[in-house]
């Protein structure tokens, strides 16, 4: 029993990286005052510019870790321009916020998609980046599968959440950021150019985003094809408000989501007498259960939340 | 008004020019086949089957004058407008593959008495001018389940399928059968992901079932892809597959034992025999080693180093006892009980 649960508990950390950056980066794009209901398409882009370098390097065999870096890079910087772009739509613009996420989610998986038949072909895998075992920390037992066998990128996603606080809570751009999605009026007054701050938010979050589709295509799929993302997107967005726009609380429930969902898989192969469907469904009825019962008090969302900010118009 | 119905009819007249009505243009001899799938022609899995069966089927008959057509990623809300659009131009059969276009077929079948229409799984009789195709895919499982009982090492194999119903079910629940049948003490882990196509998912099912000590997995449907990648990052793991195209892949030629797969081919030769006797539908046409509905290989690169004789042999019989009793070998596999493995 001791290794089942040792063995489910060591797939959390890697499995819920994708979930957890892209929630990060719309925690971003929230506390700004920006609703991004685009962040599957952007993660659908990210994932295929992501695998694109090195299957190209390599033509689906061995490459220099280089060429997974720049993958990763690639990602980071295509999700920023994806940002940038909805910046333009919403910000600028003023569009509806909603409606164009929903443009943004169909542009980025069709184009995603699109590319990759043009380019690749058919669905296909890449070696991508190792497991690590660090060293001495990994034979711990128990501790050392579930903490210090993980890839690179899992690592280094953790280690982002303390830098993610550090700059939303520490930061005088942090101030500003939240200070925009709070009250963007009295933001302008204090001399914050607040449309600036919501397109460097949205830059940041498209980024966050493109390296979420970049891990599940380069780290942990190894693959890509045009359904890959499967609807991640969207419960990067519901992780948001699980995590009350909390960078550690996000953290918890893109861990929770993620437990749930190991957790399910375990139930179903273990023979347990229980409708598979149920389990699938697990995940998903724990967040809305847990959304539904949180406190009216604890939510901290941000007050203009979907507002477009025009300075010219007093509301 | 009067401008702008002149602009309008500006923008029109080029793609009138350009339009043509298929039917009139319809050469008679022509046997016309379009596809509609919800994924592509080459996912590796069940849509690019279909596809593959198509071609092959098309390359087999030289003598008949066909012309084929496709269109993927069609939801099935979307499906209906190219269907209608396939009658228009004159198309004989229209496979909607999937058992999600179902009521779409049977309502445009309504419409249109005069065009056949095909769609599976599915062991309904349709009406008279709507056919269906059902793999009894419990034989394909069953030689990939010997194949898995007999080489487990540690007696614990996986199985990542997509959902518990149609083809799929009855190739988990044959793979099960067919462990069984020469490894009773193994213990199988079944899970399912609840998609076709979400290869994330399945992946990360394969690697909890290889975290559990499974060292020999298999899969159903594109979404088995996922799970093979999962497989090729275990050092010692391997795959039995249940699409040949698997075979073709890095990981596959790595991991993957064996792997049967359908043969669609026979399924559209026997559509376009019965199209062209003129019998539009009301049938459904099993799959299965004894039609020439699946087909069954082994990979070159690890035959020799996993499939001893003994097991080649014991795959045969199996085979050879499809062949000579389709109906009856493997008839209590819907019997089989997730919950007592």
């Amino acid at each position: 029993m001791l290794d089942i649960i040792t063995n489910m508990l060591s797939m959390c950390i890697p499995f819920s990286v994708a979930l957890l950056l892209a929630s990060i980066g719309e925690m971003f794009n929230q506390r700004a005052g920006v609703f991004n209901l685009g962040c599957e398409g952007v993660m659908a882009m990210g994932a295929f510019i992501g695998m694109l370098i090195p299957f190209m390097a390599g033509g689906g065999g061995a490459v220099s870790e280089w060429y997974n870096l720049l993958g990763f890079v690639a990602a980071a910087v295509l999700g920023a321009l994806f940002g940038l772009f909805f910046g333009l739509v919403t910000v600028t613009f003023r569009a509806p916020q909603g409606i164009a996420g929903i443009g943004l989610q169909m542009f980025g998986v069709g184009t995603a998609g699109t590319l990759f038949r043009h380019f690749v072909g058919g669905t296909q895998s890449i070696p991508g980046i190792p497991d690590i075992d660090i060293p001495v920390l990994s034979r711990i037992p128990v501790i050392g599968d579930i903490f210090f066998s993980h890839n690179a990128a899992a690592y280094l996603a953790y280690l982002f959440i303390p830098v993610a606080w550090y700059i939303l809570f520490r930061t005088p751009w942090g101030l500003k950021v939240r200070a925009a999605g709070t009250s963007p009026r009295a933001a302008d007054s204090m001399g914050i150019n607040v449309s600036r701050v919501r397109y460097e938010a949205l830059m940041l979050g498209g980024a966050l985003a493109g390296l979420a589709g970049a891990y599940l295509s380069i780290a942990q799929a190894k693959m890509f094809s045009d359904t890959l993302i499967s609807g991640r997107g969207f419960i990067a967005v519901a992780l948001v408000y699980f995590g009350h726009w909390h960078p550690a609380q996000i953290m918890g429930g893109a861990l929770l989501f993620t437990l749930a969902q190991t957790f399910q898989t375990i139930v179903q192969s273990m023979g347990i007498s229980f409708p598979y469907e149920l389990a699938v469904m697990l995940p998903y009825i724990l967040v809305i259960v847990v959304l539904s019962f949180t406190s009216r008090n604890q939510i901290t969302a941000p007050t203009s939340l979907g507002k477009p900010f025009n300075r010219e118009i007093r509301t | 008004m009067k401008k702008l119905l002149v602009l309008a009819l500006v923008l029109i007249l080029p793609f009138m020019a350009f339009a043509q009505g298929g039917g009139e243009t319809a050469d008679d001899d022509t046997f016309r086949i379009a596809l509609i799938i919800e994924n592509t022609i080459d996912d590796k899995g069940w849509c690019q089957s279909m596809h593959d069966g198509i071609t092959q089927a098309i390359a087999e008959m030289p003598d008949m004058k066909i012309e084929y057509s496709y269109n993927e990623k069609m939801l099935p809300v979307d499906a209906g407008s190219i269907a209608r659009q396939y009658v228009a131009e004159g198309y004989d059969l229209i496979i909607a593959h999937g058992a999600q276009y179902k009521n779409l077929i049977l309502e445009i079948a309504e419409e249109y008495p005069d065009v056949s229409f095909a769609f599976g799984t599915s062991s309904e009789i349709g009406p008279a001018n709507v056919f269906t195709y059902m793999p009894e895919s419990e034989e394909t499982g069953y030689i990939n389940g010997i194949i898995a009982g007999t080489v487990t090492r540690d007696d614990i194999v996986g199985l990542v399928g997509p959902v518990d119903s149609g083809d799929a079910a009855r190739y988990n629940r044959g793979y099960v059968l067919g462990v069984q049948s020469v490894n009773p003490d193994a213990k199988i882990l079944v899970a399912h992901t609840g998609s076709f196509s979400d290869y994330v998912k399945s992946s990360e099912v394969a690697t909890s079932q290889l975290g559990n000590g499974a060292d020999v997995l298999t899969g159903s449907s594109q979404q088995a892809i996922g799970a093979l990648r999962a497989t090729a990052e275990s050092p010692t793991a391997m795959w039995v597959g249940q699409d040949l195209a698997q075979l073709t892949t890095a990981e596959g030629q790595a991991k993957c034992i064996a792997a049967s797969a359908y043969n669609y081919a026979a399924v559209v030769k026997e559509l376009v025999a019965k199209i062209t006797a003129g019998t539009l539908g009301g049938e459904c046409i099993p799959m299965n080693f004894a039609n020439g509905g699946f087909v069954f290989d082994y990979n070159p690169a690890l035959k020799a180093e996993w499939v001893t004789p003994e097991l080649e042999a014991e795959v045969q019989t199996a085979i050879d006892s499809f062949i000579a009793d389709p109906d009856g070998t493997l008839a209590n596999w819907a019997d089989v009980d997730y919950s007592t493995l």
